[in-house]
């Protein structure tokens, strides 16, 4: 009796201790995954040249001529990107300014039609071809006043891409 | 003695079924963060259906657990990259009825104590991952691992 007592009392003690430390502890994973895609790089490839101009005699360059701005952009297949730009209104020439404005167009293939904008601060969709290529044309027009100071003036246009 | 005996196995009797009662925790669905782009942040909700992380537990009607996730600073790439992650206040939810659209929102940054009403519950995970400029191209992975205590 004396015995049985103990073993019964051994066994409460034990399911008591279980009650008390009852845990259970598990562990699972699971993975967390991404892709990065290929960084987009721009390149200028061709200036924008007005050549000549006029006092009084606006002078346009197209989209497709050999004179207007070029870029190349690279960048994952077939990904969509945004453009803006920084283009000034005049050009300068040290204190004296040149009015000018500005057309442009992307393409998949480098050739100046295609989709036609205003490049400005807005963003403008595009997509990047199958091989993650992009060509951007920029021309536009200088509008040199009848009194336009003679000298050489120039501009920065600023393209910025982005996914 | 005998009265003493039955007592005893009738304790033990008692007892196997209560220990035996089984608990799990178990990885579901990974974190996908899917294409991103370099320079581009890119966050997953932990109400995604398809791409938030998900684990299942399984418990006793009623008890209690707690939940403490360990979380990789970095996904790793190709030749050793990294792309950092990172978790916020409110990118896990516990969801006692395992519905996506039914979540509890925590930290998954510290332990949180969870309710269960039934015996099985829903862990879900969203999170951002933060590609450099000029991240490397390719894919990146991690392991995120969820420890539960059943109480």
């Amino acid at each position: 009796m004396y015995t049985a007592t103990k073993v019964a009392v051994l066994v409460l003690a034990l399911v008591a201790a279980g009650a008390v430390t009852g845990q259970a502890q598990n562990n699972a994973t699971v993975n967390v995954t991404a892709a990065v895609q290929q960084p987009v790089v721009v390149l200028k490839t061709n200036d924008l040249d007005f050549g000549l101009v006029f006092p009084g005699v606006n002078k346009p360059v197209t989209l497709g001529s050999a004179s207007a701005g070029r870029f190349s952009v690279t960048g994952a297949a077939g990904a969509g990107v945004n453009l803006s730009f920084a283009v000034p209104t005049n050009l300068t020439s040290g204190l004296n300014q040149l009015p000018v404005t500005w057309d442009a167009s992307w393409n998949q293939s480098n050739a100046a039609g295609g989709n036609n904008f205003a490049p400005s601060a807005a963003l403008t969709p595009a997509t990047l071809s199958g091989t993650g290529a992009l060509f951007v044309f920029v021309g536009g027009t200088v509008a040199p006043t009848v009194t336009q100071v003679a000298g050489s003036y120039t501009g920065t246009v600023t393209m910025t891409v982005t996914y | 003695m005998r009265t003493s005996l039955t007592i005893c196995w009738l304790v033990m009797a008692l007892a196997v079924p209560v220990v035996a009662q089984q608990t799990s925790v178990t990885g579901v669905r990974p974190l996908v963060f899917g294409t991103v782009f370099p320079g581009v942040p890119s966050s997953v909700l932990r109400t995604d259906p398809l791409n938030s992380g998900q684990f299942d537990l399984k418990a006793h009607p009623g008890g209690t657990a707690s939940l403490t996730f360990l979380l990789p600073a970095v996904m790793t790439g190709p030749a050793g990259a990294t792309l950092p992650l990172v978790f916020g206040g409110n990118d896990a939810g516990f969801s006692a009825s395992q519905s996506i659209g039914s979540q509890v929102a925590f930290d998954p940054r510290t332990s949180y104590l969870a309710t269960f009403v039934g015996n099985r519950a829903s862990v879900f995970l969203g999170g951002t991952a933060n590609p450099s400029a000029g991240q490397r191209a390719g894919n990146y992975t991690g392991t995120i691992t969820l420890t539960v205590v059943f109480f």
